[in-house]
Order: structure tokens, then sequence, then C-alpha cells
């Protein structure tokens, strides 16, 4: 389900108040935020931000593409290592399959 | 046979069902297009006039994407959602489902064919 065009894309207001702030200072240094849901807008292009997935900060650089795309999207909250290597313990224990 | 939009060739069916050949054009756009252009849906395909056949080639080029223009379109934007690392990007790199369905079990259309694992639950009982 899409956000209702009425509203305008959600844009996190203290976000978005620090961004203002950095880009009137021309500082570009990385902004820490839990803002996940918000909406990347235009403002936000060149600016590096720490997106936190529940657990640590991942660095987002943002682009130009990303533009409509939400933070929370470039900071996974899963971590997927693979399935355990079960095989070679079976295959060491029986050689003999059946 | 007519040709329309570069490498599609409609065979001899009637023009409303031989247009659905096209890559991006079903039966509701095929109507749509004939509409347009003034031609009856049951015409064959074969029997279409240099000039009908070049008013429908026109509409299609000014009102849709079609054919492998559509096709670009599509992997381009598979592509951008790639590059830019977001979750749907990093889906598509896996071959996983992007659209939040589950994966526990089903999702074979994505993942392709079952790989078995061997000393997982259920693989002794298969051997019997």
């Amino acid at each position: 389900m899409g956000r209702s065009l009425k509203k305008g894309p959600y844009v996190d207001e203290k976000l978005f108040a620090k961004v203002h702030k950095r880009i009137e200072s021309g500082s570009h240094e990385p902004i820490k935020t839990w803002a996940r849901r918000c909406t990347i807008i235009p403002e936000f292009v060149g600016f590096t931000f720490m997106v936190h997935n529940g657990k640590m900060f991942h660095k987002v650089f943002v682009t130009e593409d990303m533009v409509g795309h939400k933070l929370g999207e470039f900071s996974p909250t899963r971590v997927f290592r693979g399935h355990s290597s079960r095989k070679v313990v079976t295959a060491t224990a029986a050689p003999t399959p059946g | 046979m007519p040709r329309i939009t570069g490498v599609d060739i409609p065979n001899d069916k009637s023009i409303w069902i031989s247009l659905t050949y096209i890559y991006g054009i079903g039966r509701h756009t095929s109507e749509l297009i004939l509409k347009e252009a003034k031609i009856e849906q049951s015409t064959k395909a074969g029997k279409l006039s240099e000039d009908e056949l070049s008013r429908i080639t026109q509409i299609i080029d000014h009102n849709y994407t079609a054919g492998g223009q559509l096709r670009r379109q599509i992997s381009q934007n598979i592509a951008r959602l790639r590059d830019i690392g977001c979750y749907k990007g990093m889906r598509h790199r896996k071959g996983l489902p992007v659209h939040g369905q589950r994966t526990r079990t089903n999702a074979r259309t994505r993942k392709g064919p079952r790989k078995t694992v061997a000393g997982k639950k259920g693989v002794k009982e298969q051997r019997g």
C-alpha cells in the first residue's frame, strides 16, 4: 500500500532540521539517526547518515538515485550468514549413504 | 506476415489477438489501440493494409512502451535497485522474493528447484 499523495512524503522533522543546520553551516559530518521511516528527499543528497538497524549504525551515503526511498531500506536488520555447513559433518560421519 | 515494433511478427490470427504477442500489450491495451486506429478487431493480421499497420505502429510508439524497450526499462529499474544497495535490490541480487513473501516454505518461483540438504530433517525418512 502506498501512502496517500495528499499527505506528501513523510520526513522526520528533527532529522530534517539537523540536515538544514548542516546545509547552513556547510559541514558534511555523518548524522546519527534512528528515523528509518524517514523518506529521503533531494535535500539529503550528498550527506552521510548513520542509520540504526536495532543494533548498530550503518553508514549510508545518500546519492541522487536514493531519493524517494526510506532510510531504513539501506540498513538491513537481519543478518544471514548462510546455513550451517552440516554437509561436511554428515559426509565424514556417513560416507556410504543408505 | 506483418511486422510491428521491431521483431514481433504476429501471425494470421485476428489483429486483436496478434497484437498481444508483443511484450507489454495485452488484450485490453490491444483493444484500445485498435479503437484508436479505427480498425475492426476481428480483421486478420495478414490482411491489414500498409497504412493500417503504420497507424498501429505509430500509436504504440507514441503512447506505450512495449517490446524490447519495455524489457530494457524493467531491467534498468532492477539494476538501479541493485546499485543503490537498498533492501529490494538485495533481494533481487540474492534471487529471493522482493515483496515480503514468506521464504520458509514456497517461494519456489524465485528460488528455483529445491536443493535438498543432507542431514536435514526428513532426508533420512525419504531414503527409507
